[in-house]
């Protein structure tokens, strides 16, 4: 599925004018990959027709909701909300009933950026997986995302988006303009620098590794080998979750593609570390 | 005690940069601290919420009138041959003050009531209103100022 | 779908009520709590309601408890929108009953994030 050069220069427009932000050709993958949820929600067959009723259409929400897909590092809470379901609903109770005497569940949320993701995990844990004790490892390549996660303070935009209100009156105080995370969420995640390209973190084996949104910016060569080493610390009978839009097709043995509700996660099959 | 005296310059800034890049200019960068000397606002028009009782205190939002015409315009994601009728102005103008006094009203110490906007080309704030503070800012290179009062 | 949005300000309304259109909604607005309470007294169903705090007449507060109070309107699901961003007016807010709290300024997402996690929107699937 490729998007026509049409396409492609209407969303580029539409980018730069709005945002600054030059998608060069080489992007095309990007426009396709961020825009397909959008263009499921709109029921159409593809980007191209997508983008057709957007030409159509005076500049409004949807115009922007293309510019905030292509521009932003997506950082919310609980992003897409469906893995986050999965990992309550049906990974903990599994590892659990694979393991009944497990005391810990071990987390790895790569390519955490400013901490959302694994501040999300880390509550998420708190609320279903108790009296478990849960560890989350964040890892960036970039250590000035990583010192906003720690700080675990928000803006109030942050704070906005996809965050449930519940956790926020719960586990948030207001700290000057912005929001600050409690001591017990953010004591759950330890940040560290990484790159993907280097042999992983040493603070598992996991049980649960969320990699999403990060593959599409690697070639295929380097997908396989970032999946290969990503399962070489996943226990075996752990899972990976990766982006909504993302599928494993060929870059590897190993997996087992687990269909949960109107969403999926992947499972390491037997071999992996012990 | 409802005393803006607490609201660090900073934070006003802080949150007027989130205001006009979250819901005006939905981009960043179109807000920026005046730089150019000493601003004169020609034309003015004021919008303002009054917080809290004894003292009472006061966000104002001051810019010239074909400025707030212009904000207008953006807030509405109107296009640029689209006519804004003077209510349009005074409706989101007054609601810009809104969002900006509820959010300097969520740094004080105690929660306290917030009035609804108002829009005036006379300025609300006379001798008897102590500045606190003024942040000056130049939206598209045009002049707005913020002003925090005791009233 | 169908929305309604309730705020004193002629322009969040807009800002609002296109968000929704975006989204596919059918979207009201109401000027205050009051007005829109007595659309729901004449019938109109909503799925979702986005509420202002400090309106004339009858304040976002007052609806949701109004609202709340009425069994026939048990499925209308109540998101605040408003600039009251302190974390005891969070808590009080759904105390009352709301189901979500959009603290402006918000962007468009933060609306329909929300409206993702209330099961309103459809879902997105993974492939």
């Amino acid at each position: 599925m490729t998007i026509s050069s049409g396409t492609f220069a209407f969303v580029a427009d539409l980018v730069r004018r709005r945002s600054a932000i030059q998608l060069t050709v080489g992007k095309e993958y990007l426009v396709e990959t961020r825009l397909l949820p959008l263009v499921r929600q709109a029921d159409l067959a593809g980007v191209d027709e997508y983008v057709d009723t957007l030409r159509m259409r005076p500049h409004g929400a949807e115009h922007e909701r293309v510019v905030e897909a292509l521009t932003t590092n997506e950082t919310s809470w609980f992003r897409d909300l469906i893995p986050f379901q999965i990992l309550t609903g049906h990974v903990v109770p599994t590892l659990v009933a694979q393991h009944p005497a497990r005391t810990s569940l071990r987390v790895w949320s790569a390519a955490c950026s400013s901490g959302q993701e694994p501040y999300s995990i880390a509550m998420a844990l708190l609320d279903a997986a108790a009296p478990l004790k849960v560890e989350v490892t964040a890892t960036d390549i970039s250590g000035e995302v990583l010192s906003r996660g720690r700080a675990g303070r928000y803006s109030q935009i942050e704070i906005n988006r996809g965050l449930p209100v519940a956790m926020l009156v719960k586990y948030f105080t207001r700290a000057g303009t912005e929001w600050e995370l409690s001591e017990q969420v953010r004591s759950k995640v330890t940040f560290i620098q990484h790159n993907l390209l280097d042999a992983p973190p040493r603070r598992g084996p996991f049980d649960i590794i969320f990699l999403r949104n990060v593959l599409i910016y690697f070639d295929l060569e380097t997908r396989r080998e970032v999946l290969r080493r990503v399962r070489s610390v996943l226990r075996p009978g752990g899972f990976l979750q990766l982006g909504t839009a993302e599928a494993i097709f060929g870059v590897g043995d190993g997996w087992e593609r687990v269909a949960v509700g109107r969403g999926s996660v992947y499972r390491s099959e037997a071999r992996g570390a012990p | 005690m409802s005393t803006l005296a607490v609201v660090d310059p900073c934070q006003v800034t802080a949150i007027a940069t989130e205001v006009f890049a979250a819901m005006i200019d939905r981009r960043g960068g179109l807000l920026t601290s005046w730089s150019r000397g000493p601003m004169t606002v020609t034309d003015p028009l004021h919008a303002w919420v009054d917080l809290g009782t004894v003292p009472a205190g006061r966000l104002q939002v001051t810019t010239d009138a074909g400025t707030a015409g212009e904000v207008t315009r953006a807030f509405l994601m109107k296009g640029e041959a689209e006519p804004i009728a003077d209510a349009d102005v005074v409706d989101a103008f007054g609601e810009i003050a809104n969002v900006l006094g509820g959010n300097v009203k969520a740094l004080l110490p105690e929660h306290v009531g917030l009035t609804l906007p108002e829009v005036s080309r006379q300025s609300p704030s006379g001798e008897r209103a102590v500045l606190l503070n003024e942040a000056l800012f130049a939206w598209r290179g045009r002049p707005l100022v913020i002003s925090l009062y005791t009233i | 779908m169908r929305a309604l949005v309730i705020d004193d300000s002629r322009t969040m309304r807009h800002i609002v009520a296109d968000i929704f259109a975006g989204l596919g909604f059918d979207a009201s607005q109401s000027g205050n709590g009051r007005e829109a309470l007595d659309l729901l007294e004449a019938g109109e169903s909503f799925d979702v309601a986005c509420i202002d705090w400090n309106m004339p007449v009858m304040d976002g507060l007052e609806f949701v408890a109004a609202v709340r109070a009425r069994r026939e309107w048990r499925d209308l699901m109540l998101i605040m929108v408003t600039t009251e961003g302190e974390h005891g007016q969070v808590v009080r807010a759904l105390a009352a009953g709301a189901h979500e709290y959009v603290i402006k300024p918000f962007t468009p997402d933060a609306l329909e994030s929300k409206l993702a996690l209330l099961g309103l929107l459809p879902a997105q699937e993974s492939r």
